[in-house]
């Protein structure tokens, strides 16, 4: 695809793409790669500074840093997988289906996702792990259900846009199927905007498995994660002040490489993803409620309200900027119907 | 005059008061002459600021801010006057009479008399809502003899009753308060403490300011008073640094920090005894020799060094050197040996190792190490987290979780330790069960004068039988460590409640 070769000549591309690939190895293999075990705990030798036998000084229990590292690499990654999986899978089919199958079911589904737009990302998964327990896949499946409006509205946004193109009309004029005008001129044009948002998602997933972790739900120590380590060395500070540079390095090269492949899929397909004005001013304010729910102008469906993925997560803090509100406001219609007419 | 009475009574009791009461203990620059001032204490606020439905045994150290009782505990935990001047048993310890001081108020002006004191033990003893029903349930009857003398009978002997009344238990409230707005004494208490409250913030904050009318009003020197929670790892140093807290307990890991920063440190001893509940009626803790195996495993030493940072002592049972009932022949009852360990269970029938879920609320530490000391003796741990909310229900009520690390409080009184730890309804003995040997040791406690020279044998020889016995794995006594700034006065080394007799803060508005 000409898109895939203009991204690669990107070179924040690449070098993000390096970054996954290494995280991605580190994700399956991390607990092997790593020099020494993850939980193997030496407690003559506490909290050290980075020496020739611990690259990066041991822990609170005197477990080797490097090798906890390495090996929370695939237990964040995979909760952060799992999240956004959730919500595509519960979001996007619904966000199609809300403008191709008739009212009422468009009118339930609007109503569900508004709903679900008012639960607080991290207090819903504190409740969701108090009810059917304390796991990383419980904590990771509720939020997935609370990513899931995002990818509806999204979805539902760029569909909309796409549902009243002319080449659409005349096709249903013609006698298309539902069915097939869903695969043959929306699906397609739909994805890029979705695999942008899932990018976004991703990491703001990345971000709440941290913080969920920093607060004790998750997943269960002895094993590591890089929220968990952050926050365990908050508690060292006096003995290991640098400490928390390691995980948080990590968690913030994770997602910046995320958003850079986000950002560049979204420019080399001309695909807006929000008003660039309001995105530039959204991103770095740390502002917990971006998600807009108008009901009254997604009924008449001329503007469709835009949802922004943002936690009020400290940890959100820490990587302010990588939490990109992705707004499809009515500015992207004329630019995607513009692309429509290049074709 | 009440003074000189005070400290001989005080003397008698081992002359610790004596310290306290001249304020600030061994700290020759305070004298003990400043008043004034505001002294921010970082610890913990209540549950509730009614005793009688305070939930936490922690509560105690806030509540004996605005409350206090017939009786004290001096630094060692022995009993000693307070609202009462001074007390004494019938011959066959079944009846006990207290002489109140004269003329004191509580702190909406009326009067602590004989009356006041009546009610107040018997809305505790007889309140559906009480929470403290239990430790009051040998009162037979409270009667007023006159305005100043209280007569208590008891359905049985019980020595303990001055100590038991020291805590919680025998906060007296003031009747009117409990007659206009009982439920809001929660957030608004009325007691005849060093302080009263002005203003609370639930997880906050409260203000308290000096009350002129308590009985030892003289040793109380700041005129403000406020309590915070106490302040998380990373931010204790910068709370002392930054004055908002004259004196903060601080993690073990802080210790260090803070001194070089140039605060005072002191780490008293305390009660606080940390301890793995074991419920010996489920399997595989129904085989003594597995709770022996786990007893042998855990290396104590090496958790105090890297958990509790060297700070605090490897205990093997639940009262610290220096109280009455520890046990001297039980300093290494349980002596950290894998091999042992190992040939325990092998005889117990598990030659291959044994899996067991420990829980708890919060898994980083404590916990973790234990994990890795057990695998190590083929106990292979399975760490299960809790919410701390839950812990209660799941723990004490439910006795769903039959291997949980707990932290023991330490009580006013060694019966109502070894009620708590040990007895049928002790919510820490998750089994509910205990051999009727220990029954007949603590029924002699009860039964054996606190004076009695063979006081402290008698609760040894209790201490003796339960941790041969009973399956707690008791680990280490926490002491309290109380960092300060150089303006607030030595504090009293308290091992129960910590209190502020004599403690002055200078420059300090």
């Amino acid at each position: 695809m000409s898109v895939l070769r203009r991204m690669i000549r990107l070179r924040s591309v690449r070098l993000a793409l390096l970054v996954l690939a290494v995280v991605a190895v580190l994700a399956v293999a991390g607990g092997s790669l790593a020099p020494q075990d993850p939980i193997a705990q030496d407690p003559k030798a506490i909290l050290q500074n980075p020496s020739g036998a611990h690259w990066l000084g041991t822990d609170y229990l005197g477990r080797d840093v490097l090798s906890r590292l390495m090996d929370a690499t695939g237990r964040s990654v995979v909760g952060a997988a799992e999240a956004v999986g959730v919500g595509l899978l519960l979001g996007a089919p619904a966000g199609l289906a809300s403008v191709v199958f008739g009212r009422a079911f468009e009118w339930l589904a609007l109503r569900i996702s508004d709903a679900l737009l008012t639960l607080p990302y991290i207090i819903f998964a504190i409740a969701v792990t108090g009810i059917i327990g304390n796991g990383i896949h419980q904590a990771m499946l509720a939020i997935g259900l609370v990513l899931a409006p995002n990818y509806f509205r999204i979805t539902r946004a760029a569909t909309l846009g796409l549902a009243s193109s002319q080449y659409v009309e005349i096709a249903e004029l013609v006698g298309a199927s539902r069915w097939w005008i869903l695969r043959t001129h929306i699906w397609n044009k739909v994805l890029p905007t979705i695999v942008v948002t899932a990018a976004s998602g991703a990491a703001a997933s990345l971000l709440v498995v941290s913080s969920l972790s920093f607060l004790g739900i998750g997943t269960k120590p002895p094993a590591p994660t890089w929220g968990g380590m952050l926050s365990s060395d908050l508690n060292y500070l006096a003995q290991r002040p640098w400490a928390p540079l390691a995980p948080s390095l990590v968690i913030i090269i994770t997602v910046a490489a995320l958003n850079a492949l986000a950002d560049a899929l979204r420019d080399t397909t001309g695909i807006v993803t929000g008003d660039p004005g309001r995105s530039g001013r959204a991103r770095g304010s740390d502002s917990a409620d971006t998600a807009e729910t108008s009901s009254a102008a997604t009924a008449n469906s001329a503007v469709t309200a835009g949802s922004a993925v943002a936690t009020s997560s400290a940890a959100t803090a820490t990587a302010t900027g990588s939490v990109e509100t992705t707004t499809a406001a009515t500015s992207s219609i004329p630019r995607q119907k513009r692309e429509v007419s290049d074709v | 005059m009440g003074r000189r009475g005070f400290l001989r009574l005080g003397a008698l009791a081992g002359g610790s008061i004596l310290l306290a009461a001249c304020g600030g203990g061994g700290d020759s620059a305070s004298g003990g002459s400043t008043t004034g001032g505001t002294l921010r204490w970082g610890w913990a606020l209540v549950t509730s600021w009614d005793p009688i439905t305070s939930s936490a045994g922690w509560d105690v150290h806030a509540l004996s801010l605005v409350y206090a009782g017939l009786t004290k505990l001096d630094e060692k935990a022995n009993p000693v006057p307070a609202l009462a001047s001074s007390w004494e048993y019938s011959a066959d310890g079944t009846s006990v009479t207290f002489h109140l001081r004269s003329g004191l108020t509580f702190s909406d002006g009326t009067a602590v008399d004989a009356t006041a004191v009546k009610k107040s033990l018997e809305r505790g003893r007889d309140s559906k809502n009480s929470l403290v029903a239990a430790q009051l349930a040998s009162l037979k009857e409270v009667v007023a003899v006159d305005a100043t003398t209280v007569r208590i009978d008891l359905k049985n002997t019980d020595y303990q009753l001055p100590a038991i009344l020291a805590g919680k238990t025998g906060m007296i409230v003031s009747p009117k308060a409990v007659e206009t707005d009982e439920k809001g004494l929660a957030t608004k208490p009325v007691g005849a403490g060093p302080f009263q409250l002005n203003s609370y913030v639930p997880n906050d904050s409260a203000k308290l300011t000096r009350f002129a009318g308590y009985w030892d009003a003289a040793n109380i020197k700041p005129d403000n008073f406020e309590l915070y929670p106490a302040p998380e790892a990373a931010t204790a140093l910068a709370s002392l640094q930054s004055g908002r807290l004259d004196v903060a307990m601080i993690p073990a890991s802080q210790l260090n920090a803070v001194k070089a920063a140039g605060f005072e440190v002191q780490i008293i001893p305390s009660l606080v005894t940390s301890v793995l509940d074991v419920n010996n009626t489920v399997a595989p803790f129904d085989n003594p020799k597995v709770v022996q195996a786990i007893k042998h495993a855990v290396d104590r030493k090496a958790l105090v060094d890297t958990v509790n940072f060297g700070v605090g002592e490897v205990n093997y049972q639940p009262f610290p050197k220096g109280h009455a009932g520890h046990n001297a022949a039980l300093e290494n009852a349980y002596p950290f040996d894998v091999a042992k360990a190992k040939k325990l269970l092998a005889e117990a029938g598990h030659p291959d190792g044994i899996d067991v879920t420990l829980t708890t609320t919060a898994a980083e530490g404590l916990p973790e190490q234990v994990q890795a000391q057990l695998a190590k003796a083929g106990i292979r741990v399975k760490l299960e987290v809790i919410p701390q909310a839950q812990a209660t229900q799941q723990v004490y009520i439910q006795r769903a979780k039959p291997f949980f690390t707990d932290q023991f409080a330490g009580r006013e009184s060694p019966v109502q330790a070894f009620q708590v730890l040990f007895g049928e309804q002790g919510l820490m003995n998750p089994g509910r069960t205990n051999p009727p040997a220990l029954k007949e040791a603590v029924a002699k406690i009860t039964a054996t004068p606190l004076d009695d020279p063979n006081y402290a044998s008698v609760v040894q020889a209790a201490t003796k039988i339960a941790v041969e016995t009973m399956p707690n794995v008791f680990l280490f006594s926490n002491p309290r460590i109380l960092a300060r700034r150089t303006n607030v006065s030595q504090l009293g080394s308290y091992l129960m409640a910590q209190r502020f007799e004599g403690v002055t803060v200078t420059g300090n508005s």
